[in-house]
């Protein structure tokens, strides 16, 4: 029973397990479900095991009892824009109807699904203008405009989810917000960092290490002596280069932020430094790049079990690499190209990595990052990459 | 092992509200025997789920509060080798030494293993532990055994308890221990949950208290650029705050006027921020 369905969820990508699946029947045959919405929520509840693929699985269910449409991923996103669309018509219609030049008293007539299907078709219209993420859609869900606590035909946008059926429920796709591709959080970047750590005894001596107190009790001829040890804390030491200058890094900076925020949590030892593009004789203290000056030769005075953490876009002009007196700022003049910096700070360290905002598949078109990667690992600044990083930085 | 289950319906506590979807899956994983994984913002009462369990079902209830250094065997038992060693040296105790099962003492889930009825075993932030936590567990949840190394002796679970796992963390744990529970995500409670969670903790609160400051609650929720969004148990205090304060008036609220914005706000860049907000504002 229900085995289409079972496929179905794997062909959509969701990770369904047999086992689970016959779990499911075991439910079944003790006369568990006695509804479609039991169905809803036991399947969901034993099959999937991600909020991640709530989304996904909704849709699936739609499909499969439903017949609803299976989403094309231009669908898809033009679904998403007109859902946003319609939540910043809620917050405040004037601004989305001169945005859309239109008449706020005209949009207002309309229901919500007229409302849906007009922003659609606009949408679609529009798709050669609006490609490149015209910043009014792109923040339009948080329009810092305040709202007017006016709407439009009384219309109400999500909420109200007991007595729905379990068809309407999955319509709604109310997980969209953990679909995988979903940006970096921090509790994300927290769990990917996690494994990077260093345990070395410190502190009071203060836990008793059973053992050594037996082996000395016994040589002792019975009188007890309890050995202390001190107790294991992590004591990595991690030193964060960000690309701070310049647009190009500018899309990424909300990623490089979290990952910056956890850093500084997690690590007793971080020091954070700054560059632009690429590293020439000096890093910087302060994200000005200006007052205060690290030296790079004076890397080797620094343990070189140090993990060393570059994030850039590694995306420049290739002269600004490979030509002595390469940078763009005339002060930095050293004689050395930036590329062999590189190279000795990779030498330094030998548990270093750069991690790239830049999806994987864009680096081959960009002559600075392949060059880059061959002095330093790679990793793609997403939650893979950063578990890909980790897993380098902690090989024995 | 065990005795057959009864499914006692679970229809949620005095202090608990539960919506249908959750009540379904817990009475699900009970007929099924299996541990039910709970995750979902902090806040959205993950753990409160296993005390509201406990409590309607009538069963004691054990909580392993698992730590970050936590290694398994702690939580299953623990050999007491100081005492005995000491006991050895000085016999003045009324244990015999030489039977070392006198020094072994059930952990938390030892003792909801050996209970003389059956419980409620909440296992809270699992995700703290190391992988091999979890992965160490899967056998004891699986087989519902484990064994005493020192005296080479197996406890089984008398009763199986009823399992509550919960994890704050996004990141999914180990595949097969996610494969031998079910699953469920806790999404933040609705504008209209809330009031309904509200009027469960002040039965007797007036309305336009209770509309002005979950309206208001949601919307301080919704401002960017806040790090820490204050959760149900934030909004609970400030409410009963808000109650205490004999000059406060609800009307206030609507006027934009906020009193205690650090009983929701607990970060001083969040408080800062937000009282900034308000202050220029005068809208929420």
């Amino acid at each position: 029973m229900f085995i289409d369905f079972f496929y179905k969820l794997k062909e959509a990508g969701i990770p369904v397990s047999p086992t689970s699946f016959l779990t499911f029947h075991k439910a079944l045959s003790m006369g568990l479900i006695g509804s479609l919405n039991d169905f809803y929520t036991a399947s969901r509840s034993i099959l999937i095991k991600s909020e991640r693929y709530f989304d996904l699985f909704d849709q699936v269910f739609a499909h499969y009892f439903e017949g609803a449409e299976m989403p094309e991923p231009d669908g898809m996103v033009l679904d998403e824009m007109a859902r946003v669309l319609l939540e910043s018509w809620l917050k405040n219609p004037r601004i989305l109807a001169d945005a859309l030049g239109m008449d706020a008293s005209e949009l207002n007539k309309l229901s919500p699904e007229e409302l849906i299907e007009y922003f659609k078709a606009r949408l679609k219209d529009q798709t050669g203008e609006h490609h490149g993420g015209s910043r009014w859609i792109g923040t339009g869900g948080k329009s810092p405009v305040g709202h007017s606590g006016f709407h439009p035909g009384g219309m109400r946008v999500g909420g109200e989810s007991r007595n729905k059926s379990a068809v309407k429920v999955a319509m709604d796709r109310r997980y969209k917000d953990y679909s995988l591709s979903g940006p970096l959080t921090r509790p994300m970047v927290g769990e990917a960092l996690k494994r990077l750590r260093h345990m070395i005894p410190t502190g009071p001596k203060d836990q008793v290490n059973v053992d050594a107190t037996i082996y000395q009790t016994m040589k002792n001829g019975g009188e007890i002596e309890i050995v202390f040890d001190r107790s294991l804390k992590d004591r990595l030491k991690v030193i964060l280069a960000i690309d701070n200058g310049g647009w190009s890094m500018d899309p990424y900076i909300q990623v490089v932020q979290t990952l910056f925020d956890y850093a500084r949590d997690q690590f007793k030892e971080l020091k954070t430094y700054f560059f632009h593009n690429t590293i020439y004789d000096v890093l910087w203290n302060d994200t000005a790049r200006y007052k205060k000056p690290q030296r790079v030769d004076e890397f080797v005075r620094l343990d070189p079990d140090t993990r060393m953490v570059i994030v850039g876009d590694a995306s420049m002009a290739p002269y600004e690499l490979m030509a002595t007196d390469g940078s763009i700022h005339l002060e930095e003049r050293s004689g050395q190209p930036s590329i062999e910096r590189l190279r000795f700070i990779a030498d330094t360290f030998p548990y270093s990595v750069w991690l790239n905002p830049v999806p994987e598949r864009m680096w081959n078109f960009t002559q600075s990052i392949n060059a880059i990667r061959r002095i330093f690992p790679m990793f793609e600044l997403s939650i893979d990459g950063l578990e890909k990083a980790v897993g380098h930085m902690m090989a024995k | 092992m065990t005795e057959p289950i009864k499914i006692i319906p679970f229809s949620g506590a005095n202090k608990y509200i539960l919506d249908e979807e959750l009540a379904a899956i817990v009475n699900i994983s009970m007929a099924l025997e299996m541990p039910l994984l709970l995750k979902g913002e902090p806040g959205t009462g993950k753990t409160m789920l296993a005390h509201a369990i406990a409590e309607a079902l009538g069963m004691p209830l054990v909580v392993l509060n698992v730590k970050s250094s936590m290694k398994l065997v702690e939580a299953l038992y623990q050999y007491d080798t100081l005492t005995r060693l000491n006991d050895s040296r000085f016999s003045d105790s009324d244990r015999d030494v030489s039977d070392i099962e006198a020094y072994i003492k059930m952990g938390k889930i030892g003792q909801s293993f050996t209970a003389d009825e059956r419980t409620v075993l909440l296992i809270d932030e699992i995700d703290k532990a190391d992988t091999d936590f979890q992965d160490d567990m899967l056998d004891v949840l699986d087989q519902m055994e484990f064994d005493i190394i020192e005296i080479d002796k197996t406890i089984s679970a008398r009763h199986r308890p009823v399992i509550v796992i919960t994890s704050n963390a996004k990141k999914d744990l180990s595949d097969p221990f996610l494969g031998r529970c079910n699953f469920h995500h806790i999404a933040f409670p609705d504008p209209k949950m809330m009031r309904r969670i509200i009027k469960v903790h002040f039965p007797e609160i007036d309305t336009a208290l209770m509309e002005n400051a979950v309206d208001t609650f949601y919307r301080m929720r919704d401002l960017d650029a806040v790090e820490k969004r204050p959760a149900t148990r934030e909004l609970i205090n400030w409410i009963r705050a808000l109650k205490f304060d004999p000059d406060f008036k609800p009307k206030q609220l609507t006027k934009g006027d906020i009193p205690y914005l650090g009983v929701l706000f607990k970060k001083s860049e969040d408080y800062q921020k937000v009282a900034a907000t308000v202050q220029r504002r005068r809208l929420l």
